[in-house]
């Protein structure tokens, strides 16, 4: 992903800075154009990377006026720490708990993995003795139920959902009532997917979410999205109270950086990540972990911080 | 800057086509032109540029627009363009049905543009059959079956966890049978870099000869619609047992109304591949498809 190359450019770029007998302001703004660079090539936003050479070159000059120390580092610290800030805004996200009935609600625009992760996350739950239950408020996409419905029978895992009933809403409250009745402590609700250009979407989204007040919205994003996720997700944000963010298909090859400006966008955390299209290929995400390991497979080494 | 206005006998030199050329590239980065063609456009429109005489009240920049604006109409003007309904006809007079095959990653929208596609046909007063060629995805085959039910027209299924490949040539023969106009062909979303999968659809794709492969990539998507492309191809010709492999004829670029003015993605996808644009998703009901407004994308990116 992204942060591979993105490691690897970063080395490049501070190995040039290193090589440099004076380092002037046109040794770093070089470097910080590399690193531009790099971050655009992976879709990071415009905006967002203009911003990111900003805030760095503010760290280091300042920093750079404390004697003695070394640029190189400090660069590379303020990259990583500028990479942390985006993938994690600093306040963790609700998490569900054991035995106490928690509704979560996935939301997310066409085709980006929301019914399969929500069998992913409910499967992982109950790996973990939960007793999950999956909701499909999708009336809209041919074949939405069948699809939940074959996942969930695969996984074991009970669900509800309405062949003939056209209203979300509706089949929202239904299975959230019948699944606290059954004493599910984690109910899980499929919506359509939207985007923010149909505003009846919108408003359709924010009445499940007012009619079922989950304790917290996932919002899935797929890896491969480009720009105009930022726009999205934004918009997403301010419908329904976004709280956590799933990355789908990191599978791919895609570059992920459309996702990286979106996240920033939700102002919520990354809490897991999809690779592949079976029901245990997912993974918990942690942000520091995961961005030392990506951007050390481009070289970026941090033994410097620590 | 009075000279750059009234030029005349100026010549253009490199260095200054660089500001303004760089804010172009920056302007397509922003509409989401993926960045290395971005810069491969600059470079073809500086070396277009270069040494030429500027022309009389003519600003560098209105000059570099003018030749950016020439070299994206002439990516995304196809130089072999594809008229299925003549080819449709064309297989008709032979008795066979024509076959399309679409083609892509994850949840694209190539099930639903598959059904747009049909509904289209129907326009036309052709028939259709839909083959449920997804028999992997839970609840692909329900979702084509749905499609089917709402344009009615037939549907082939053979259920789940079936080879693709044999169900897509039983269906063309039942189509042939049953002297159906068009069979579309729906695939399993795959990503370009998983080699079992494109193995599996080369295999599909070489049994069944198919009249159009269509590739269905979504407008939403950022610089890894350049991969994903090349990707398909690449794999396509080397992983295909046959030795003169089909590789991607078209493109059906979806989710055209989720983007705004980030259009980017369709100079990218056709750049990379030389595949036209044969449709534009821009909805999620079966009349939303349309064909490709070069123009307007055009207008759009240099706005
Ligand atoms: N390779 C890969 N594919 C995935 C992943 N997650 C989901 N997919 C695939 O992406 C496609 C779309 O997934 P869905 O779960 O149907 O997406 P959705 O958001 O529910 O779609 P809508 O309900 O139509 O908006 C399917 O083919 C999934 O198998 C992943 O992590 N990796
Ligand atoms: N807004 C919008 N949504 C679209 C468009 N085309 C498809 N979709 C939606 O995108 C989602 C995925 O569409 P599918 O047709 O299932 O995608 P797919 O490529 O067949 O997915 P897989 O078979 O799982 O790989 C659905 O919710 C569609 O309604 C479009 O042009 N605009
Ligand atoms: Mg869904
Ligand atoms: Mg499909």
């Amino acid at each position: 992903m992204v942060l591979a190359q993105l490691g690897g450019s970063i080395s490049r770029a501070l190995a040039q800075m290193s090589n440099a007998t004076v380092i002037d302001e046109k040794v770093l703004n070089d470097c910080l154009n590399e690193i531009s660079r790099a971050l655009l090539q992976s879709d990071v936003q415009f905006k967002m990377v203009r911003d990111m050479q900003t805030n760095i070159k503010r760290i280091v000059n300042l920093e750079a006026l404390a004697a003695g120390t070394n640029k190189r580092r400090i660069m590379q610290q303020a990259v990583f720490t500028e990479l942390c800030n985006m993938l994690d805004p600093g306040k963790p996200s609700f998490t569900p708990k054991k035995g106490k009935p928690s509704v979560v609600m996935f939301v997310g625009l066409q085709g980006s993995g929301k019914t399969t992760t929500c069998t992913k996350y409910a499967y992982y739950h109950q790996r973990k003795g939960f007793k999950p239950a999956l909701v499909c408020a999708d009336t809209f996409r041919a074949g939405a139920f069948d699809q939940l419905k074959q996942n969930a029978t695969k996984a074991k895992i009970p669900f509800y959902g309405s062949y003939m009933e056209s209203d979300p809403v509706k089949i929202a409250v239904e299975g959230v009532e019948r699944f606290k009745k059954e004493n599910c402590d984690l109910i899980i609700v499929d919506t359509s997917g939207r985007h923010k250009q149909e505003a009846a979407l919108f408003e359709e989204m924010r009445q499940v979410s007012e009619a079922t007040k989950p304790d917290l919205v996932i919002f899935v994003m797929d890896s491969s999205i480009g720009q105009a996720a930022f726009d999205q997700a934004q918009a997403f944000k301010q419908s329904v109270s976004v709280g956590a963010v799933i990355i789908t298909k990191m599978d791919g090859h895609a570059k992920g950086g459309g996702a990286l400006s979106a996240v920033a966008a939700t102002k919520s955390p990354v809490i897991f990540i999809g690779t592949g299209e079976h029901i245990d290929e997912f993974e918990v995400f942690d942000v520091k972990p995961f961005l030392l390991q990506k951007l050390s497979e481009g070289s970026f080494t941090l033994r410097l911080m620590y | 800057v009075f000279q750059s206005i009234a030029g005349g006998n100026t010549v253009i030199g490199k260095s200054d086509l660089q500001p303004t050329l760089k804010a172009l590239k920056d302007r397509l980065m922003t509409k989401k032109v993926a960045e290395e063609i971005a810069e491969k456009l600059c470079e073809s429109v500086a070396a277009s540029l270069e040494g030429k005489k500027l022309g009389s009240f003519t600003s560098i920049s209105s000059t570099v627009q003018a030749a950016m604006e020439e070299a994206i109409l002439r990516i995304l003007t196809p130089g072999r363009s594809i008229d299925i309904l003549r080819d449709v006809y064309a297989a008709k007079e032979r008795e066979r049905p024509y076959v399309i095959v679409f083609v892509g990653v994850n949840g694209v929208g190539k099930s639903t543009n598959l059904a747009k596609v049909a509904y289209w046909l129907l326009q036309h007063d052709l028939s259709v059959t839909l083959a449920a060629c997804d028999t992997f995805r839970s609840g692909a085959v329900e979702q084509l079956r749905t499609h089917a039910r709402r344009l009615q027209i037939p549907i082939f299924e053979k259920g789940y966890e079936r080879d693709p490949a044999v169900v897509a040539k039983q269906a063309i023969q039942e189509a042939t049978r049953t002297k159906s106009d068009v069979v579309l062909v729906d695939t399993a979303g795959r990503m370009q870099d998983n080699e079992p999968l494109m193995r599996a659809l080369s295999k599909l794709i070489n049994v069944n000869s198919p009249d159009l492969v269509v590739f269905v990539g979504e407008a939403l998507v950022g610089n890894d619609a350049v991969d994903q492309l090349t990707q398909f191809n690449q794999k396509l010709a080397d992983l295909s047992a046959v030795p003169a492999a089909r590789l991607i004829d078209g493109i059906l670029l979806s989710k055209f109304d989720t983007v705004d003015d980030k259009v980017g993605a369709a100079l990218s996808m056709v750049y990379v591949s030389g595949a036209p644009i044969m449709f534009v998703g821009c909805g999620q009901s079966y009349t939303d498809l349309k064909k490709l407004n070069v123009k307007s994308i055009v207008n759009t990116l240099l706005k």
